[in-house]
């Protein structure tokens, strides 16, 4: 085990820096976001986990795919460079950690493999802070994830009362301490117990009554407060929707992707009007299915981490974990 | 002790019995102690769910959009806000007086939840009151068909709501020069994630299509981008103008804590400055200063 000292922190992130892009949680209008590190000096990376999942890092809220240019009867496209640039990013708790896991299934497996993603990601270093304490929302157990070691990160960090015990776990994890030198000291102390979570919900079992439950009649019920906003799908951090959509100007334009979001009304409106997901009923349904049942049945596994972000902001207290519970409860 | 708690239910559970309405909507307790979100009761043994405590935070005006199109009557509990929020929804031809039955609360304000969580249980009485209700004015309801009073006599506001600092955070920005102010406004529109939050729980955005929905139309892209995040907040602001109850339910669900208010406030102080003292939502016969003409009209808006 290596240990580094708080106040060089900030050294190793400059080592970090010389290379790549380091992404550290930060205070941004009193919300903590993962934020490019300028280098400052002050760190809180204490502070419990982002407001914003750092999905958009992989993923962005909106990205150009390409322009296009007409000229009488011809037509050029221009590629858009892909990104080839590198990310560290450093403070990133298991919940989310795992969530780069199911974002990987979405982007790069069964057959198509996405650039934009996979530019990003593989170019991306993710160094891993474990819990210690929890927000009440936070329910990442559940989901047999544990808050004191990530899954699928380079390198593990933990807090200590004066600085931070880090673990390589891959090559890459290695070669990021290597650039360290003199700033980490070898140690056997103990990483601190892990944080647990006191909001549980046993999720044994939900899928397969979820895919008899599509007609119910709790959905009715579960959705009529439901605001139909988005909060809740762009603060998720497995949530991955996204639309395609142009922007036109003379004789030339370009493509874009950006985030959607199943909440909306607009998502499922097909030419001509017809509406398959007509009201918030099919709408927070869909949510919870996706997240539930289908990928679970593509994929083998959830669609949620657990970090407790959409019922943290959700306007009207929709709560996943509630959910799971009633929907083990209601009878067939 | 009769408790407005012990009164709603009760009056909930006659009112469903009797048939009288086929529907109940206000506060059941959430997963947090510091969450009482809303709910919709049909069943009268379901009425022991209902609950008023600090927390019931959330207008309730806006549901009855989603029952426009139906047969039923709906009673709703409704605070000082609530009831301008149905104030707003009749004079915009929303909903059907004869079909829902108000029963009125004086608010004596809510918490701020956010802040109770960071302070914790054992601290609950010292959570402060929700920014929205710092300056509210009207924390009786202003329309009801039966007011609930606790048998102790009158609710009292445990913090006096003043008009004063109604507009502090207007003056501050109108004080910046036009860099100041164009860095304030575009570093918190930066952030929206344009989730629309602030738009469906309002009471004054209830058009039937929203131009936000319709980003094919090419008003307003889709790009979470600098100028379509402004265009969206200004356009927000625009259609809500004259119109806005200050509920401050839009700032509140914000989960970016964009300081929607102060956008809403700015418009509200200008049309007061040009257009004459006018709270939107208080009295049904009063038009909205920009939802009438008259012939000695100022003709100027800045
Ligand atoms: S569940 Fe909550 S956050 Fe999600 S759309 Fe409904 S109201 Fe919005
Ligand atoms: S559904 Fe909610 S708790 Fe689950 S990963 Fe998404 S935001 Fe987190
Ligand atoms: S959900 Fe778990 S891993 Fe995520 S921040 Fe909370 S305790 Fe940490
Ligand atoms: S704009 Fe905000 S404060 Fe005004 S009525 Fe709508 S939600 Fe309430
Ligand atoms: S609630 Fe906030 S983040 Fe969401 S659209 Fe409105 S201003 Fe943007």
């Amino acid at each position: 085990m290596l240990k580094i000292a708080k106040d060089k922190l900030p050294e190793l992130l400059k080592a970090w820096a010389i290379n790549a892009a380091v992404f550290v949680p930060q205070e941004k209008g009193g919300t903590r976001v993962f934020q490019p590190w300028d280098g400052q000096p002050s760190l809180t990376l204490d502070g419990g986990n982002t407001l914003e999942p750092p999905k958009d890092l992989f993923f962005p809220r909106t990205e150009t795919m390409y322009r296009y240019e007409v000229q009488g009867k011809e037509a050029g496209v221009t590629e858009i460079p892909t990104f080839d640039g590198k990310m560290v990013l450093v403070g990133v708790r298991s919940c989310d950690a795992r969530s780069f896991l199911i974002m990987d299934d979405v982007f790069l497996t069964k057959g198509y493999v996405d650039e934009f993603y996979r530019r990003r990601r593989e170019n991306t270093r993710v160094v891993a802070l474990a819990c210690t304490q929890n927000a009440p929302t936070c329910f990442c157990t559940s989901f047999g994830i544990d808050p004191g070691r990530a899954e699928g990160v380079d390198v593990q960090m933990w807090p200590v009362a004066d600085g931070y015990l880090l673990e390589p776990i891959t090559a890459a994890g290695r070669e990021l301490l290597d650039q360290a030198g003199e700033l980490l000291t070898a140690t056997d102390t103990a990483p601190p117990p892990a944080a647990v979570p006191g909001l549980v919900v046993d999720v044994t079992g939900v899928t397969e009554k979820l895919q008899g439950m599509f007609e119910h009649p709790y959905w009715t019920a579960v959705s009529r407060k439901c605001l139909g906003c988005g909060a809740c799908t762009y603060l998720c951090p497995t949530c991955h929707c996204f639309d395609i959509q142009g922007e036109n100007r003379g004789n030339s334009g370009y493509k874009f992707r950006c985030w959607d979001s199943c909440m909306f009304s607009e998502y499922t409106r097909m030419a001509g009007g017809h509406n398959p997901r007509p009201s918030k009923k099919e709408r927070l349904r869909n949510r919870f299915l996706h997240k539930l049942q289908y990928f679970p049945e593509r994929y083998g596994k959830f669609a949620c981490v657990g970090c407790g972000r959409c019922l943290d902001r959700c306007p009207v207290n929709v709560d996943i974990t509630r959910v799971i519970r009633e929907v083990k409860e209601v009878a067939l | 002790m009769n408790s407005i708690q012990e009164q709603m239910r009760a009056r909930a559970r006659e009112l469903l019995t009797e048939g009288t309405v086929q529907m109940v909507i206000g506060w059941e307790k959430g997963t947090f102690w510091y969450l009482s979100p809303p709910t919709f009761v049909t069943a009268p043994e379901d009425c022991d769910r209902l609950v008023w405590d600090e927390f019931c935070t959330n207008n309730l005006a806006k549901y009855l959009l989603d029952y426009k199109h139906t047969e039923d009557k709906i009673a709703i509990f409704v605070k000082g806000c609530d009831a301008r929020g149905i104030v707003r929804l009749l004079q915009d031809n929303q909903i059907d007086r004869e079909r829902v039955y108000l029963i009125g609360i004086k608010c004596p304000g809510v918490k701020d939840g956010r802040q109770a969580a960071a302070l914790g249980e054992e601290k609950r009485k010292e959570v402060p009151l929700a920014e929205k209700c710092r300056f509210c004015t009207h924390p009786e309801p202003v329309v009801y068909d039966e007011l609930l009073v606790p048998d102790g006599g009158e609710a009292l506001r445990e913090a006096a709501a003043a008009a004063e600092g109604r507009f502090a955070e207007v003056e501050k920005v109108e004080a910046m020069n036009p860099d100041e102010r164009y860095a304030f406004w575009t570093a918190a529109y930066d952030r929206c994630l344009r989730c629309y939050a602030c738009r469906n729980i309002c009471p004054a955005c209830n058009c039937r299509e929203c131009i936000f929905d319709r980003s094919q139309s090419g008003w307003c892209g889709k790009q979470m981008n600098r100028s379509e995040n402004m265009f969206f907040a200004i356009t927000r602001a625009m259609h809500v103008a004259g119109r806005c109850i200050e509920c401050g339910e839009c700032e509140r669900v914000c989960p970016e804590g964009i300081p929607i208010m102060t956008l809403n406030k700015k418009i509200i102080k200008d049309l007061n400055e040009l257009f004459g003292e006018y709270e939107a939502g208080v009295d049904l016969e009063a038009l909205p200063p920009l939802g009438q003409y008259k012939l000695d009209d100022p003709d100027e808006f800045h």
